[in-house]
């Protein structure tokens, strides 16, 4: 089993306490979560993407190569983005449309590590009618490496 | 043919693996991702318009494109001693249940700094019909004593 009996599934509980663009501040820190990533976390969103890399699942493989033992896919800040912040977080509004992403990354992330993401909006704008924030967020190990950093836009609901 | 900085020329290309995307994949990924949006999850809330856009049902996460993305790149660079170091995406068009997807990268350029190697690459996903779903763009280093800083 995964770490998601105790996440609320339901995006809607808790939605009236969530900003809207109008109550966003830009450079304002984003309340967040340390999150133990879990085996079974990881493995879970591997085959929602069909990843079957023995660098995920098999520990005698992992254990051979450079990376000396199992590791998660670079692309597991998805996973890191929701775990990391709490119910009343903006980003889980119903509505909200992902409008593009780029994340760099440093040190993979290891199932057992405990996760930190310091993030905020860094901009806000309005473009065609639409209300687009800017993020910047950066995840963390326990040992205080840079996992992976990113910058994404969304369109906030009306 | 392995890949190596060396042997790679611009124009080369990644293809990378199809995504049938149905309710249940796109129910796999809320659970492997956290991501419980509605947008995903509830037909009669996507009965509503956004803005100026109606989807029409259910709408996979643009997050599945950047994962499939990713597990080409990485699948094409671990057994070549590359790390996918950046991953750049956009959303063209929304990709439905019934739609199958492939992402593929071309080569676009390669650069030597003062310490490493990076090959940049255009990604993109198209559908079944062809269409473009999303684009980007990759950069992997080719470290060169091929030691991985994991």
């Amino acid at each position: 089993m995964t770490q998601a009996p105790a996440f609320e599934t339901d995006f809607w509980k808790d939605a009236n306490l969530r900003k809207v663009w109008d109550e966003i501040v830009p450079g304002e820190p984003r309340k967040t979560l340390p999150y133990k990533l879990t085996l079974e976390a990881i493995q879970l969103y591997c085959r929602s993407v069909g990843e079957d890399h023995p660098l995920y699942f098999d520990e005698a493989y992992a254990r051979k190569t450079p990376y000396g033992g199992l590791i998660a896919p670079p692309s597991i800040h998805i996973l890191l983005m929701f775990a990391c912040t709490p119910t009343d977080d903006w980003m889980r509004t119903p509505g909200t449309i992902n409008a593009g992403q780029s994340w760099s990354y440093n040190k993979p992330a290891r199932p057992g590590d405990t996760i930190t993401l310091q993030a905020r909006a860094l901009d806000k704008f309005i473009k065609r009618e639409r209300l687009f924030v800017v993020h910047d967020n950066v995840f963390f190990n326990q040992h205080g490496d840079v996992i992976c950093s990113g910058r994404g836009q969304t369109i906030r609901p009306a | 043919m392995s890949t190596s900085f060396e042997n790679l020329s611009v124009g080369d290309t990644i293809n990378g693996p199809k995504f049938d995307v149905s309710r249940e994949s796109i129910r796999l990924f809320c659970d492997g991702s956290l991501d419980y949006n509605p947008l995903h999850l509830d037909d009669d809330y996507m009965k509503n318009s956004f803005g100026k856009t109606n989807f029409g049902g259910i709408i996979m996460h643009g997050m599945n494109n950047f994962g499939l993305i990713t597990r080409m790149l990485t699948d094409w660079a671990y057994p070549a001693g590359a790390i996918q170091r950046r991953l750049e995406t956009r959303w063209l068009k929304p990709v439905k249940p019934g739609d199958t997807i492939q992402p593929l990268g071309v080569v676009k350029s390669k650069q030597s700094t003062q310490k490493s190697r990076w090959v940049l690459i255009d990604v993109l996903v198209r559908n079944q019909k062809g269409e473009h779903v999303a684009a980007g763009e990759a950069m992997v280093e080719f470290p060169v004593s091929g030691s991985i800083a994991a």
